[in-house]
C-alpha cells in the first residue's frame, strides 16, 4: 500500500510566523474562553444588585412623606428630576463597588493560566517549534485580552447607560484600562513564574490591601517596601473620582498604570530568559 | 546541522537531590541523513529532544542547530516536530488546528488552505476534519500531530515516537512519508523504541542509555557485519529429519523451525550445504536479532525490554 506523497516544494526558504493574523484566533479564544465568562459574571454581579437597588429606589420614592416629597420637588424642579438625582447617588455607590470587583475578576479571567497552562499541558511544544518567539506570542495575547476586556466593559457600560445613566466617557475607559493593566500585569508576571498563578494573584492582592491598611501611614523606612506591592488601595480613589465626575487624584492613574506596565515587562523578560519546559 | 558538545543536563528536586538526565553527550548530525535515537525508557531521549528544541537549557555543554543556539534557530526557521505526547487543546477542531499551526509555521497565506488539505489527505484525516481534538482516537491524534509537523518545508524534522499508537497500516504509511521527506538539505531525527522501524528508516542510530550516548551504529554497514555466535533461525519446508544431522546443536522451536547458537558464519554455511545435500528443502535462514538489535543489546544489556 503506497502513501500519498506530500508535494515537495523547492528549497527551504526562511520565513516568519503570521503572528498578527494568528491574533484573530487569540481574540476568538479570549471571546469564547474568557470574554463570555467575564460578561456573564459581570452581568450577574451588576444586574442582581442593580435591579434590587432600582426597585428599592422606586419604593423609597413611593414611601416618602408627602411634605418631604413636595420639598424635594421644589428643590429639584420635578419628581422626575428628584428621581434622577437619587438614581445618580445610588448609581455612584453601585459603580464604585461594581468596578472594584469586575476589573479584578476580568483581569483574573483574562490572564489566568495564559502561560502556565500551556506549560502544564504541554501546548507550548507544537506552538514554539514554529518560528515564533514566546515573548511576542504571549505579549500579543496580553494586548488582545486587554482589548477584549475593555470591549466587554464598554458593552456593559453602554447597556448601563441605556437603562440607568450614561457612564461611558474617555476617562471611564482610561481608568478601566489602567486598573486592568495593573491587575493584568501582575497576573501576567505570575503566570510566567508559577503554576498556580490565580492563587498567587489573589494572595498578592490580599497582601497588598492588608499591608497598606496596616502600615500605609507608617514613616518607617521599611514601610517604603510597600511600594513594591500593587497599589490596589488607590483604585478606590480613582473610582470615587470617576463616578463623582471630579478630577482624578494626582499621579494615582500613572502609578497604577506604571506598576502594571513594569510587571508586564518583567513577565516578558521572564519569558525571554526562562525555558518553557517544566523541569 | 545539529551539534551537541559535552552536553549534560541535571535536574534538582525540591529536597536538593540531583538527577543526571544526560551526561557528556557529544554528537554531530548532518543534513541529508535520517538519524535514529534508540534507548530504553528513562535513557534521556526526551530530555535530549527538549534540549534540541530549546525547551530546556543544558546544565553544561553546548547545543547548536545550524550554528545557532536552538531557540534562535527555531525562532528564525522553525522545525518540524512531533512530540511523544500529542498535546493540542482538546476543543480545537482538526481543520482549525492545522490552520492555526500553518499560520504560526509561516506557510504563505495564499497556500495555507491548499497545504492543510494536502497534509490532511496524506495523513488520511479528511473524514475527521470537523472533529474536535478530544474526539480523535489515539492513532488519529498521532496522525494530526504528524500532519502539523509536515505543514512546512523544514530543514530539520524531529519525530519523537512517531508511530506510537498507529496501526500497522499507518505504521507502514509513515515509513513511506519519511522516505518522501528525505532530502540532501534536510535532517530527520527519529526517536523510537522500535528498533525494527529505526533499522528500516535510519542511516545511523545513536543508542542512549543512562543519559550517555553508548554508541552510534551505521545501520547499513552493520547489516553487512557478521557477529560470530549470534543466534540464527532455520526454517525448512521438508527434510526435518536431516536438520539435527547437519546442525547437532540445533534447538527445535516448532515443527520445521530451529535455532542455532554459538556458531561462526563458516560453520552455519557448512551446515546449510550439508542440510541441502541431504535433501532438505530450506525455506529461510535469518539472524534472530537484527544487526541493530544486536548492537542495542550489547550497548544496554539484554535484560532491557525491547519493543
Amino acid at each position: 500500500m503506497s502513501a500519498p506523497v506530500l508535494p515537495v516544494e523547492t528549497g527551504i526558504p526562511p520565513r516568519r510566523a503570521h503572528l498578527a493574523r494568528y491574533g484573530l484566533w487569540q481574540l476568538r479564544d479570549y471571546a469564547i474562553n474568557r470574554g463570555a465568562p467575564t460578561l456573564l459574571v459581570a452581568a450577574l454581579f451588576g444586574a442582581l444588585p442593580l435591579f434590587s437597588l432600582l426597585r428599592g429606589l422606586q419604593a423609597s420614592i413611593e414611601r416618602t412623606p408627602p411634605r418631604y416629597l413636595q420639598l424635594m420637588i421644589a428643590r429639584h424642579g420635578s419628581i422626575e428630576l428628584y428621581r434622577q438625582s437619587m438614581l445618580h447617588e445610588l448609581s455612584g455607590g453601585f459603580l464604585r463597588s461594581f468596578l472594584g470587583t469586575v476589573v479584578f475578576l476580568g483581569a483574573l479571567l483574562a490572564m489566568n493560566g495564559l502561560v502556565s497552562n500551556d506549560r502544564k499541558l504541554g501546548h507550548y511544544r507544537f506552538l514554539f517549534s514554529k518560528p515564533v518567539s514566546p515573548l511576542r506570542y504571549y505579549g500579543q495575547a496580553f494586548l488582545l485580552h486587554w482589548a477584549g476586556f475593555l470591549l466587554v466593559v464598554i458593552a456593559l457600560a453602554a447597556l448601563y447607560g441605556a437603562y440607568v445613566e450614561p457612564v461611558l466617557t474617555p476617562t471611564f475607559v482610561a481608568v478601566l484600562a489602567s486598573v486592568f493593566l495593573m491587575y493584568g500585569g501582575v497576573a501576567f508576571l505570575m503566570t510566567t513564574l508559577v503554576r498556580w498563578d490565580w492563587l498567587a494573584l489573589a494572595a498578592s492582592v490580599i497582601a497588598s490591601q492588608v499591608l497598606w491598611d496596616r502600615f500605609g501611614a507608617s514613616t518607617s523606612v521599611l514601610a517604603k517596601l510597600l511600594y513594591l506591592l500593587p497599589p490596589i488601595h488607590r483604585t478606590g480613589d480613582l473610582y470615587t473620582a470617576l463616578v463623582g465626575g471630579t478630577a482624578l487624584p494626582g499621579h494615582t492613574l500613572e502609578w497604577i498604570a506604571a506598576y502594571g506596565a513594569v510587571c508586564l515587562v518583567a513577565g516578558l523578560v521572564v519569558l525571554r530568559t526562562r525555558r518553557l519546559a517544566i523541569s | 546541522m545539529i551539534s551537541l558538545h559535552n552536553v549534560g543536563k541535571r535536574y534538582r528536586s525540591l529536597l536538593g537531590r540531583e538527577v543526571r538526565a544526560l551526561e557528556d553527550f557529544t554528537l554531530e548530525l548532518h543534513a541529508g541523513e535520517v538519524f535514529g535515537l534508540a534507548g530504553p525508557n528513562g535513557a534521556g531521549k526526551s530530555t535530549l529532544i527538549s534540549l534540541l528544541l530549546g525547551f530546556l537549557a543544558p546544565s553544561e555543554g553546548t547545543v547548536r542547530i545550524g550554528g545557532l543556539e536552538p531557540r534562535r534557530y527555531i525562532e528564525r526557521n522553525g522545525i518540524g516536530y512531533l512530540s511523544e505526547l500529542v498535546n493540542i487543546p482538546p476543543t480545537w477542531r482538526v481543520h482549525e488546528t492545522l490552520h492555526r499551526y500553518a499560520l504560526l509555521a509561516g506557510v504563505p497565506t495564499e497556500r495555507i488552505a491548499a497545504r492543510c488539505a494536502e497534509v490532511t489527505a496524506t495523513l488520511g484525516l479528511e473524514e475527521h476534519r470537523s472533529k474536535r481534538v478530544r474526539q480523535l482516537s489515539k492513532g488519529n491524534l498521532q496522525r494530526l500531530g504528524l500532519a502539523q509537523a509536515l505543514l512546512c518545508e523544514e530543514a530539520v524534522i524531529v519525530l519523537d515516537e512517531p508511530t506510537h499508537g498507529l496501526d500497522p497500516v499507518w505504521t507502514q504509511r509513515f515509513r513511506d512519508v519519511v522516505d518522501a521527506l528525505r532530502r540532501p538539505d534536510r535532517l530527520i531525527l527519529i526517536a523510537s523504541h522500535n528498533l525494527d522501524e529505526l533499522s528500516r528508516l535510519a542511516d545511523r542510530v545513536g543508542i542512549v542509555d543512562r543519559g550517555r550516548l553508548q554508541r552510534v551504529v551505521d545501520v547499513r554497514a552493520s547489516e553487512r557485519d557478521v557477529t560470530d555466535g549470534a543466534p540464527y533461525r532455520i526454517v525448512v519446508a521438508s527434510g526435518e529429519q536431516h536438520v539435527l544431522a547437519a546442525f547437532p546443536a540445533a534447538r527445535t522451536l516448532s515443527p520445521g523451525e530451529y535455532e542455532v547458537r554459538g556458531m561462526t558464519l563458516d560453520q552455519i554455511n557448512a551446515g546449510m550445504v550439508s542440510l541441502i545435500q541431504r535433501g532438505a528443502l530450506v525455506n529461510a535462514v535469518y539472524p534472530v536479532h537484527s544487526a541493530l538489535e544486536q548492537q542495542f543489546r550489547e550497548a544496554v544489556g539484554t535484560g532491557e525490554e525491547l519493543a
